[in-house]
């Protein structure tokens, strides 16, 4: 039981901030079409700037400025670099963001150098929120989840129950129809870009401060994020919060879990044998954990191929 | 035809010009200079170039500056090989390396079967840190040089240490990475429970930093209840397993490898007081001479492996001073001979090389986080002070029976 909470309770958490980075994701690809290989690099750059702008003004300040300066970089990128191989097609779009994103992290280490920076949490929120079955959970893992909570509200509200969101996805389904109402799509689809960014830049400027600021963070959350939005069902943001909530759960559960298959097979009475060939068979499902949400795309990839909530097309 | 014995005649001239000059000795670093591992591959490159500068202030070798060109392997094992071949066109005899077990491993085996290819034109590999014990074992060759203390000499360094000390307790987890690496690191761990009176209470391995969320293990680690978690892991997997025990309110003592690589303690914060590592170099352990000394040369004080990386130059500058080609061909597999026969000062004690495998015999530090120490670490009121100094002849373990090395027809 305790084992059960304490994953449960660590999942959900995790889920929580691999969705906060990939919701912008999944709002530039589902509302535009792009799919922005930069993403991690926005997430990495918002911690970064958080942590040059907190140092001087404070934490706070460096939350609230980090997302409006990775927006506008993201608004630039959108509206300078993106058209110009918008006509070639995903696969140009793809290479131009993905340069991009070498580009970034290069900049990020000649700036602030190859070691982690110290961006810390202020002091008054390093506590924990209680104590459960004989140990401290942090505050700010609960902190996390509900930025991410809300993030998930806003965004689900914006766009389904507000006339901003009606022009968005009208540019998104018809872009001729709407622009001849009078919309300026070129305006909107730089604007949904630009907050993609900013989501991604305030996940940053957010989880920086709890796991370590260093130049390799975009790569290591970028694939990850990827996943998450593959399974969730490309542009779908009810799919990116089950996904990241479902991967959060399975890598959670998966430490705790010695099972190899020399135990399934010990279930039949082969258990020694399995055991005695070694390899394989004695693999434990712990050491292996992070390779779960390859394995889960894989699977949902087979399945569904469109995603768990993704739309066919 | 003419044409044919004139551009022959010329380039005949060429070359007999070309032989008047000495052949200077070229060394290569192949390091990961770019991507991920940016952060140590750069500080070996810095140690080897401190070392290098030494060798060319005292006169240079075969009357010839000794050059030293870099090689970015971006981190992987197949720009290494790539790198390798670059390097060996443009005639280097050295070549040096520390960033990645996995990474040693390739250019060790390039190495071997250059050599075996290539009579006469032989290349030593200095590796700087690739732990693995595979490179002493079954990967063992006589153009190797390991410069660096492998797994059971930092946890036999540790144990002793921390048992003296009173911080080791009868517990003991351990959590390392799943390469070569960290189940080196948990091989000696397990070894160790006899000699160190401890009980090991659950073992694990994980990916290379790949995981994130370093909760699940530490709920893992609470439920068996340790009194000190030994860890091999680096970079991310370390800070990361430490701020989320941290987080938790758990009090174990790390036992670590890498705990001082640049960014862990301040990012740690006071979570990492209290906490071990054995390495092969501390400022604090020595009378300071050899810190000021770099300080002066590079501005900064040595940190994480330039230290001993440095001490590996100096070895190979003694070995150098033995030999002399008069200005002519140089021989790498003599410069080889007298490494091997090399026994060098540091001031921790001396560092010479085991003739079986190519490891070297060299002390330990094992050292503590404290606060105010000596030499503050990341610009905190934190750093390491040490414990203890185990001497090279304490620390070193039995040659592996896995290593046969072919030794040159002499």
């Amino acid at each position: 039981m305790e084992f059960a909470i304490i994953s449960t309770l660590n999942g959900v958490t995790y889920g929580l901030l691999l969705f906060m980075v990939s919701a912008g994701l999944t709002l530039i690809f589902g509302m535009m079409g792009v799919l922005n290989f930069a993403h991690a690099s926005f997430y990495m750059l918002g911690a970064y700037i958080a942590y040059a702008v907190s140092s001087i003004f404070g934490f706070w300040v460096g939350i609230a400025v980090a997302p409006i300066i990775v927006g506008l970089i993201g608004m630039a990128v959108e509206r300078f670099l993106l058209p110009r191989v918008h006509a070639h097609g995903h696969a140009h779009e793809l290479l131009l963001t993905f340069g991009l994103a070498l580009i970034i992290e290069e900049l990020i280490k000649l700036f602030f150098g190859d070691f982690p920076v110290n961006y810390q949490m202020p002091g008054g929120m390093r506590f924990s929120a209680f104590s459960i079955f004989g140990a401290d959970y942090p505050f700010y893992r609960i902190f996390i989840g509900g930025v991410a909570a809300v993030m998930f509200t806003a965004l689900w509200v914006l766009l389904t129950r507000t006339r901003t969101g009606i022009v968005v996805r009208a540019a998104e389904r018809l872009p001729a129809m709407a622009e001849a109402l009078g919309h300026n799509i070129p305006m909107v689809f730089m604007f949904v870009f630009g907050t993609g960014a900013a989501l991604a830049g305030l996940a940053g400027a957010v989880a920086g401060a709890f796991y370590p600021t260093n130049p390799n963070m975009g790569i290591e959350l970028g694939v990850i994020v990827f996943v998450v939005v593959v399974v969730g069902g490309l542009g779908s943001l009810k799919g990116s919060l089950v996904a990241s909530l479902l991967i959060g759960l399975f890598s959670s559960f998966a430490v705790g879990l010695d099972w190899s298959l020399a135990s399934l097979m010990g279930l039949v009475g082969l258990g020694d044998w399995a055991r005695s060939l070694g390899g394989l068979m004695t693999l434990k499902l712990s050491s292996i954990s992070a390779t779960i949400p390859f394995a889960l795309m894989l699977i949902v990839l087979l399945v569904r191929p469109a995603g768990l909530m993704g739309e066919r097309n | 035809m003419r044409r044919i014995v004139i551009i022959a005649a010329m380039s005949a001239t060429a070359l007999s010009t070309t032989a008047l000059h000495a052949e200077p000795l070229k060394i290569g670093i192949i390091e990961s200079l770019s991507g991920a591992q940016t952060s140590t591959g750069r500080l070996y490159a810095n140690a080897v170039k401190y070392g290098v500068e030494r060798i060319n202030e005292a006169g240079g070798f075969n009357g010839e500056p000794v050059v030293v060109t870099e090689y970015d392997n971006a981190g992987g094992a197949p720009d290494a090989a790539d790198k390798f071949r670059k390097a060996v066109a443009d005639g280097v005899d050295i070549i040096f390396q520390g960033a990645s077990s996995a990474i040693a491993g390739q250019l060790t085996e390039d190495v071997r079967k250059h050599n075996i290819r290539n009579p006469g034109k032989e290349v030593i590999f200095i590796n700087l840190g690739g732990d693995a014990m595979e490179l002493t074992g079954q990967k063992c060759q006589f153009y190797h040089f390991r410069y660096t203390a492998t797994a059971p000499m930092r946890v036999n360094a540790m144990v002793s240490a921390m048992k003296e000390a009173g911080d080791l307790g009868t517990k003991v987890y351990s959590i390392n990475q799943n390469y070569s690496w960290g189940q080196d690191m948990q091989a000696a761990v397990a070894a160790g429970a006899q000699a160190g009176g401890y009980k090991v209470v659950d073992e694990v391995l994980h990916d290379v930093n790949k995981i994130q969320d370093f909760a699940p293990f530490v709920a893992r680690i609470k439920s068996a209840a340790p009194d000190t978690v030994f860890t091999g892991n680096w970079s991310n997997d370390l800070l990361l397993l430490m701020k989320a025990v941290g987080d938790a309110g758990l009090d174990v003592t790390f036992a670590t490898a890498f705990l001082d690589q640049p960014g862990n303690i301040a990012n740690a914060g006071k979570t990492a007081l209290g906490h071990y590592i054995a390495n092969n170099y501390d400022n604090a352990a020595t009378d300071g001479k050899f810190a000021e000394t770099y300080k002066k040369a590079t501005g900064h004080y040595p940190i994480f492996v330039e230290g001993h990386s440095a001490f590996a130059l100096g070895a190979l500058q003694q070995a150098l001073s033995k030999v002399n080609f008069g200005g002519g061909d140089i021989n790498v597999t003599k410069i080889a001979l007298a490494l091997e026969n090399t026994t060098y000062e540091t001031p921790l004690g001396p560092i010479s090389v085991r003739k079986e495998d190519h490891q070297t015999i060299r002390p330990v530090v094992v050292s503590k986080v404290v606060k105010n120490p000596k030499y503050p670490a990341d610009g905190t009121d934190m750093g390491f002070e040490t414990v203890k100094i185990i001497a090279g002849d304490k620390a070193i373990y039995p040659v592996q029976d896995s290593c046969r090395m072919e030794r040159p027809k002499e």
